[in-house]
């Protein structure tokens, strides 16, 4: 396959995934404005910002522990996550780059995935805050779920060549980064709250995990085991652990790029992260260092990949 | 469509009957469900200097073209005709040169246009396809076919042929199946056929690679539209580098050969080592590549020569010299300013003429005389006097009306059609063309990029 288009289909899926993701901790988000108190809110809000790695629009006091978020308005924030041109991981930037990528590479991926994916952004190109605010939550229901529809378009149709595995893996790396950023946002902000629960619940329906917990856990909701679930449970299709599974997968079924072990060093981020959840994770006495170390790997495993197969030196690339 | 009011021509009566029965809405129906098509599908062409329509939808009118089988096996014959001849005044004239020695054509006009490439003089090409895709501008008169441009280069359209007809053929299913319309979606197939006939030293299974400038080209959807048609990757000249005369592409497992090269960057940009040596889009190293017989590229470079504006005068003698025999397809009546009696007669018909530049395409640089006002017409008399040989003229022609649904209702509107012809071992055309039509009432200008559309054109056997 093409190195720049097993790029641009690897960062397709990035993308979708980031704009899917969000939208999702936004329906959450919205939906508490309806009837959760204002501390609540104000947590939720932090959190994106913090999972995000943004400042809100009203400036950089959010480090200061200035409470920004009690002044700006939720409309100014959504707006903000939501259609904000100029914020790159705005919902719109990220279906944006996520279609452009898969106009690019229309001819790897099926035409039925690039008319689902090309309808999700007509429908969102022209809409602003303002046409979305009375009933926000369903339209990042919708967002949401159109992302969803994508994905299984592109598994019901999708050839499984080369392309198949840089989409996989490049929604992988995307979902595994989003989870270890927004739990580690979640533990230090928790730290520092005043009630120890605030925000756990909604960890879990972020991640479609509430009946999962129910299941394993029951009704009782601790924070320790929130956080074990959604770190470690590898049944779990968002926990860090089964999307850093499914990113070992996917490079394990590439064949290998263009020398002897060039993709050794990939596999082998890919695998430490696994490592560290699977066999140190259990007992370990830092949760949050443990986490950062894994949402490391994972950084380093995205260099690593584009070095593998893309950006590879040519001077002792076998021809063929 | 017609022959004259209300009397549509035979092979048009049962589709024309068809079109009038359906209810009143149905064709808009029909036409909007097709825009929408367009839209969600993302078929899309650029115009320049249009920023906020970066993709834009080539409108396309519901309503298809008609043509008999028996008038297209006619066209094609032309066709068949002109591409061979073109093919050999390329080779020759990258060669031996006979038909200048001979005095055929003014060896200057050749030898002299900007589009003749001497980095191609003494270059032998596979099976002497130098035009492997040639789409030919044709238009109809009252007088018959009528060819207006050949386009050697890199000709664009073949993607919205399949396009419209898809889109069509969904709206309009039981007349289309009622009329025996000739098929041409198998273009993709030939067209990879062809390609892989290109192989350098017919290498078995070729790799095939599309060239494009990238995305933000006018025809990008065209390309990647192909790339996938036949099986090719669509690269850029960054994934492409050249290694001791051959040429390989980036790919995940390593750097892979690569034979057949279908450009559709302009000969100015392939390789900077030899034309333009500031082209980001080419490769370094490429026409040695070629001229090594390590690569083939479709279409071969320097193909420009032969669809020069004021070389296009001359394809009918061609005809005659190289094949010996009457051309069966005619030129529109060209007089190329150079000379100073067709100079002085263009100035004093400025009114009823088309001028164009001998260098430009797509519509720019050209005067409708008809359509021109006094000061506009002045303006060009002074450039036209300044650089003679740079113009030509042609008469206004009555080109042919299709009904198109504007608004409602049917009206007619110039249309032209180019069909396809593609030369590997041997010629192949599939029967049907990307039409054009020029949606503005009256105008004659059916450039995509000036605003015009698309029809589908149906080749019945009926």
């Amino acid at each position: 396959m093409l190195s720049r288009s097993a790029q641009g289909v690897y960062w397709m899926a990035r993308y979708l995934a980031r704009a899917g993701y969000l939208s999702r901790l936004l329906e959450l988000q919205v939906q508490f404005l309806v009837d959760r108190p204002v501390d609540e809110i104000h947590f939720g809000w932090k959190r994106i910002y913090r999972c995000m790695k943004r400042f809100p629009p009203s400036g950089e006091e959010f480090l200061a522990e200035a409470d920004e978020f009690a002044l700006a308005d939720a409309f100014t924030l959504a707006d903000d996550l939501t259609f904000e041109r100029s914020n790159p991981d705005s919902v719109r930037s990220a279906l944006a780059r996520g279609r452009e990528n898969a106009r690019q590479m229309r001819h790897c991926i099926s035409g039925e995935m690039w008319t689902c994916l090309n309808a999700a952004w007509l429908r969102i190109r022209d809409l602003e805050a303002v046409d979305i605010w009375r009933t926000p939550e369903v339209f990042y229901a919708k967002t949401r779920s159109e992302i969803h529809n994508f994905v299984g378009v592109a598994d019901a149709t999708m050839y499984r060549g080369a392309a198949w595995r840089f989409m996989r893996l490049g929604r992988a790396v995307e979902r595994a980064q989003l989870a270890a950023s927004l739990l580690r946002a979640q533990m230090e902000l928790s730290r520092r709250a005043e009630r120890r629960t605030l925000g756990w619940a909604s960890m879990l329906r972020t991640h479609h995990a509430l009946e999962a917990y129910g299941r394993v856990y029951g009704a009782d909701m601790q924070p320790d085991r929130v956080l074990d679930l959604l770190v470690a449970d590898p049944s779990l299709p968002g926990s860090v652990l089964a999307t850093v599974q499914a990113a070992a997968t996917e490079l394990a079924g590439l064949d290998g790029g263009p020398g002897v072990d060039a993709d050794a060093a990939a596999r082998r981020l890919a695998g430490r992260a696994e490592a560290l959840i699977l066999y140190d994770w259990p007992e370990a006495p830092a949760p949050e260092e443990l986490l950062e170390q894994v949402d490391r790997c994972v950084r380093r495993l995205h260099d690593a990949v584009l070095g593998a197969f893309v950006d590879y030196p040519i001077e002792d690339s076998p021809l063929r | 469509m017609f022959v004259a009011e209300g009397a549509p021509r035979e092979h048009c009566r049962a589709i024309y009957e068809a079109l009038r029965k359906l209810p009143d809405d149905h064709l808009e129906t029909i036409q909007e469900r097709v825009t929408r098509s367009f839209s969600q599908e993302g078929i899309t062409f650029t115009v320049y200097g249009d920023e906020e329509a970066e993709e834009r939808i080539i409108p396309v009118d519901c309503v298809p073209r008609l043509l008999a089988l028996a008038e297209w096996r006619e066209l094609e014959a032309g066709l068949v005709q002109r591409i061979r001849t073109l093919n050999l005044f390329l080779a020759d004239v990258y060669g031996e040169c006979r038909i200048l020695r001979d005095g055929a054509i003014p060896p200057d006009l050749v030898l002299g246009c900007p589009q003749y490439r001497l980095a191609m003089r003494g270059v032998s090409v596979q099976g002497d396809a130098w035009v492997t895709i040639c789409g030919t501008d044709i238009v109809r008169t009252k007088d018959g076919f009528r060819v207006l441009e050949d386009n050697l280069r890199s000709p664009s359209g073949v993607s919205y042929m399949v396009a419209n007809r898809k889109a069509v053929k969904a709206g309009l299913r039981l007349l289309y199946r009622n009329s025996r319309v000739q098929d041409v979606e198998n273009y993709g197939s030939l067209l990879r056929q062809t390609l892989c006939e290109l192989s350098p030293g017919g290498r078995p299974d070729p790799c095939l690679a599309l060239l494009t400038p990238g995305t933000y080209n006018s025809a990008f959807y065209e390309h990647m539209f192909l790339a996938h048609e036949i099986g090719a990757e669509l690269v850029e000249g960054q994934d492409l580098l050249v290694n001791d005369g051959f040429v390989y592409m980036r790919t995940t497992s390593g750097l892979r050969r690569v034979d057949v090269i279908y450009r559709r960057i302009d000969d100015d940009f392939l390789d900077p080592l030899v034309f333009r040596e500031d082209s980001l889009l080419g490769v370094p190293g490429l026409m040695n590549a070629f001229k090594r017989g390590n690569v083939a590229l479709a279409n071969a470079p320097g193909t420009g020569v032969a669809d020069d504006k004021s070389v296009y005068a001359y394809v009918p003698d061609m005809v005659r010299y190289y094949l010996g025999e009457e051309p069966l397809l005619q030129n529109v009546e060209t007089r190329l300013c150079r000379r100073p009696e067709d100079l002085e007669y263009t100035l004093d018909n400025l009114e009823s003429l088309v001028v164009k530049r001998v260098g430009e395409s797509g519509g720019y640089g050209m005067l409708v005389g008809p359509h021109s006002t006094l000061e506009e017409r002045d303006e060009y008399a002074k450039t036209l006097r300044a650089d003679p040989a740079d113009f030509i003229s042609q008469p206004t022609l009555a080109l042919s009306r299709s009904p198109c649904l504007i608004d409602g209702r049917a009206e007619p509107r110039h249309v032209d059609l180019r069909p396809f012809v593609l030369t590997g071992a041997e010629t192949r055309i599939v029967p049907g063309a990307f039409c054009r039509v020029a949606l503005r009432r009256g105008s004659l200008v059916v450039n995509s990029s000036q605003g015009g559309g698309g029809k589908d054109l149906w080749v019945v056997d009926l």
